[in-house]
């Protein structure tokens, strides 16, 4: 292992711009990630960030609405699942956010669900459910819902859909909660800033918010990591004096691509949960790969065995339940194996005692 | 290794000591002055002044709604450095490395986040465990959850339930204190209120913010909790809310109080245009309650950022956003409000702002229970702190700078009949010894044998701004970590928290709740020993009973 670290770690010492990518993850894991990107002018790049970097770009403009996964689950009176994202990311979703037993909820009125240009699916029992959907593309349909909520005019040649989205634009304006729940890996900007405006013009005169998917892999306990390091969410580059983020600049594919990378660090080491590397990742970028899960590599690349987050050792995660980072405790009694943290934290110690000899 | 500093003008008003002498370190602590031995280090003092390592009882500098605060304006640092403001070591003075540099540069070596939420209170650690050299604590957020509502909505508790409850939040997210945000108008928020009084029933509930503040006032008083509720009352930001607030301090009746950022309180609505001045008011009621102590919340002119579980002030709040964007997050208990904030000096309401703090400062009887803060960022960014001890220390500065504010402000202000000048020696108690005192952190904020070797020193000058912007030195544990206002050694602080006993049948009951409404385990959001890869992180403070 002593040998392996150290050729990882001349390897990167070598590096003029490393990334840092997959990043499926611990908190733990990221904060080592970011401290040698820091280290040595690197990128951070997750796996999944294109949604969380849309939305942290939306944020940045605008702000947002969200509500946690328990005050969706108790108190919304109206939820409305935008797009087959949502239930892509968990089969039971609407089961969670419908349970039969909740806290008190603000106003009189019976739970509802709105789908909206979503695949047919399973919807909760005993819950009334309206379906927008049709040919019509997703972002047009949350569009005439957003137009149909602020009583604003709209013309559609589907007259039976025009109809029911004034019902449920009324719905919207009489619910107590509303709650839009979306996955940013699916929605583009626009449609987002048309659900915020929408939760805008509602919380004038009643409650409304946003349950956004987290992402995969961690990702968004990687990005938190990343925020209260920099302020500045994954696809961060520290080369310059000052961090910079940009979503499409530092995305790892792009980055290898283009030639601007020349080492990679990809890191899949997460319970439950895998990523395929970038399709350049392991021809013509020296790459050290750190993973939990049999890898094909290159000739040259390092290839370093490390536990499971979550399996091999307790780990520190985002967790939906609680829209926050929890510990989720090892499934194993004990494992040798070293974590991501470990990894990462010795190829910074060799690195510096390269440096300082 | 002992280390002398010799020859400085020591000012230790915990141990009423403001003359020149030395002062000793061996081991991490402050230790008398030994007998024939030499020392190993000997610092040379003479001409400047040497005081505790400074305490910030006040400052959102973790978790959540730090976070999001960020998120929503990464830029902050940029736009307050281009204003002139003065900013961290580095642009990402937003993160938590910058945050412990730019501090201890300034001679501060402990720091309390004092709104850390249940359920994210791992976060909230991870986050201070990676702020270098100061150390930490964080109070954690009750009294607009439904598991305390609920309890109270059954009448007076007979059981200990929630003192249990209390004892075992405490314990779980390994807090120092509790801090109860807005009692009630959180949750009233929920069922769509705009506006929460004192004596207000949250809705569904019944119990009104009075009687929550209470209960938790009795929680902790029979717990033996060395820190007491740190309470933000209602109608934050409102004019005439002095009303609330000389309410809550009569409603606290024989326990001790926190009420923070109290200048957001002093607001009168006298005058053409509504709002002025209720400092005068508001001190005259907080010098008469002994057992009250505050932190100000000053505010200073510039761009900022205010974030709060108060989302119900912030709700209203968002209509003044500078730039316009803002944050309402709906969530268990508070949720949270980020609005960015910028306080103008042609502002009648923001002058005014500004100088009803520092009348509230200057007209404290008892600098022991008036403590020194901004509720960074939502008054000003911790980084202003020296330029406020400047204003409060030299009545010419503060004439300079309420000469130049809008005509109708100065007319309704009492600041320009103020005189007095905060000596060295209440600056020391309102931002030293103080905080340690009302916080129960007895080990520091004074330079008596036995307190931990947090030290700073500075040079004294006519110009209080550039004297507390840089210490000339500051020793965190014992350990040398700022020579010349510049860090020369990371180190790593510690986190205090308490741990009171509690019956463990509500271990039961918490997780049944949580497993019945949030699909939860409460064991994922407990916080351990782990939660940093320190050993020596955590440190326990007892409680009294």
């Amino acid at each position: 292992m002593d040998s392996t670290l150290q050729r990882a770690a001349d390897l990167l010492a070598q590096a003029r711009f490393p990334v840092f990518g997959g990043l499926f993850t611990d908190v733990d894991g990221a904060t080592a990630a970011l401290a040698l990107a820091q280290k040595l002018g690197g990128v951070v790049d997750h796996a999944a960030s294109e949604g969380t970097s849309r939305a942290a770009r939306v944020m940045r403009e605008t702000g947002s609405t969200p509500a946690s996964f328990g005050e969706v689950r108790n108190r919304a009176d109206t939820v409305v699942l935008i797009g087959d994202g949502p239930r892509e990311r968990d089969a039971d979703l609407l089961e969670k956010l419908f349970p039969a037993k909740n806290l008190p909820r603000p106003g009189d009125n019976k739970r509802e669900l709105i789908v909206v240009g979503t695949k047919k699916g399973k919807t909760p029992a005993g819950i009334r459910t309206t379906e927008i959907g049709g040919k019509n593309p997703l972002p047009e349909l949350v569009a005439l819902l957003g137009a149909a909520t602020r009583e604003m005019p709209f013309e559609t040649r589907d007259a039976a859909l025009g109809k029911k989205v004034l019902s449920a634009g009324q719905r919207l304006r009489d619910s107590a909660f509303v709650v839009f729940v979306y996955d940013p890996a699916e929605l583009e900007e626009p449609v987002m800033h048309t659900v915020l405006e929408t939760v805008r013009y509602l919380v004038k005169t009643t409650r409304a918010s946003t349950l956004a998917m987290s992402a995969p892999g961690n990702g968004d306990g990687v990005n938190l990591c990343s925020i209260w390091t920099c302020a500045l969410p994954v696809r961060t580059s520290f080369a310059g004096e000052i961090p910079e983020n940009n979503m499409w600049a530092f995305e790892t594919e792009r980055l290898l691509k283009s030639g601007e990378a020349d080492a990679l660090v990809w890191i899949d080491a997460l319970d439950g949960a895998e990523v395929a590397p970038p399709t350049r990742a392991f021809r013509g970028v020296p790459s050290i790969v750190l993973s939990s899960k049999p890898v094909k590599a290159g000739r040259d690349d390092v290839v370093i065995e490390v536990g499971a987050a979550a399996a091999d050792h307790d780990a520190a995660l985002y967790l939906p339940p609680i829209a926050g980072i929890g510990v989720v405790k090892a499934k194993s009694a004990k494992s040798d194996k070293p974590t991501v943290a470990d990894v990462l934290n010795k190829i910074g110690t060799l690195i510096d005692e390269k440096g300082a000899a | 290794m002992l280390i002398q500093l010799k020859g400085g003008r020591v000012i230790d008003p915990a141990n009423n000591r403001d003359s020149v002498g030395d002062v000793y370190l061996k081991n991490g602590r402050v230790v008398a002055a030994p007998e024939g031995r030499e020392p190993d280090e000997v610092h040379d003092v003479s001409g400047k002044i040497v005081m505790a390592g400074a305490i910030d009882v006040h400052s959102h500098i973790a978790g959540t709604n730090v976070t999001l605060g960020r998120q929503l304006m990464p830029e902050l640092p940029l736009i307050a450095a281009s204003e002139g403001q003065p900013y961290g070591p580095s642009p990402a003075v937003w993160g938590s490395y910058a945050t412990g540099i730019r501090y201890a540069e300034m001679g501060y070596t402990t720091v309390i986040e004092p709104a850390m939420i249940p359920t994210h209170a791992i976060q909230a650690h991870k986050e201070m465990a990676a702020i270098p050299i100061i150390d930490c604590a964080g109070l954690v957020v009750l009294g607009n959850d439904d598991y305390t509502l609920n309890l109270l909505r059954k009448g007076d508790v007979k059981s200990d339930e929630l003192k249990d409850y209390v004892a075992w939040t405490l314990a779980h997210s390994k807090a120092l204190g509790l801090k109860v945000i807005n009692a009630g108008g959180s949750e009233a928020f929920k069922f769509n209120a705009r506006t929460f009084d004192l004596d207000e029933q949250v809705p569904e509930y019944g119990v009104t913010s009075r009687g929550i503040v209470e209960a938790m006032q009795q929680a902790i008083a029979d717990l033996g909790v060395p820190h007491p509720p740190h309470v933000h009352t209602n109608n934050l930001g409102i004019a005439g809310n002095v009303d609330t607030a000389v309410a809550t301090l009569k409603a606290t009746g024989g326990h001790p109080i926190h009420l923070a950022h109290i200048q957001f309180y002093g607001y009168g609505k006298e005058g053409d245009k509504g709002f002025s001045s209720g400092a005068p008011a508001l001190m005259e009621a907080i010098n008469k309650h002994k057992k009250a102590t505050v932190d100000v919340g000053q505010v200073m002119f510039g761009q900022t950022i205010t974030i709060s579980g108060d989302v119900l002030r912030q709700f209203d709040g968002r209509r003044a956003a500078n730039p316009k964007k803002w944050v309402i997050n709906q969530a268990e208990g508070n949720g949270t409000g980020v609005v960015p904030y910028n306080y103008k000096k042609k502002s009648f309401v923001n002058a005014l702002q500004w100088a009803i703090g520092l009348e509230i400062f200057l007209l404290a009887e008892d600098p022991w229970r008036v403590l020194f803060s901004t509720d960074h960022p939502n008054g000003a960014l911790f980084t202003r702190y020296p330029e406020i001890f400047h204003l409060l220390m030299d009545k010419n500065e503060r004439s300079r700078w309420f000469d130049a504010l809008p005509e109708a402000s100065r007319q309704v202000s009492g600041l320009a009949g103020i005189s007095r000048e905060i000596t060295l020696s209440e600056l020391a108690i309102m931002t030293r010894a103080a905080p340690a005192k009302v916080l129960g952190l007895t080990d520091r904020g004074h330079l008596a044998p036995g307190a931990v070797a947090d030290v700073a020193v500075y040079t004294e000058q006519k110009n209080k701004t550039k004297m507390f912007s840089a210490a000339d030195l500051v020793f965190k544990s014992g350990k040398l970590v700022v020579r010349k206002g510049t860090v020369v050694d990371l180190s790593w602080g510690q986190c205090y928290h308490v741990d009171p006993g509690f019956d463990r049948q509500i271990e039961k009951r918490v997780r049944s709740y949580y497993e019945t409404y949030y699909g939860a385990d409460p064991s994922w959001f407990g916080v351990t020993e782990t939660v940093s890869d320190r050993p020596d992180r955590f440190a326990t403070i007892r409680c009294a009973s």
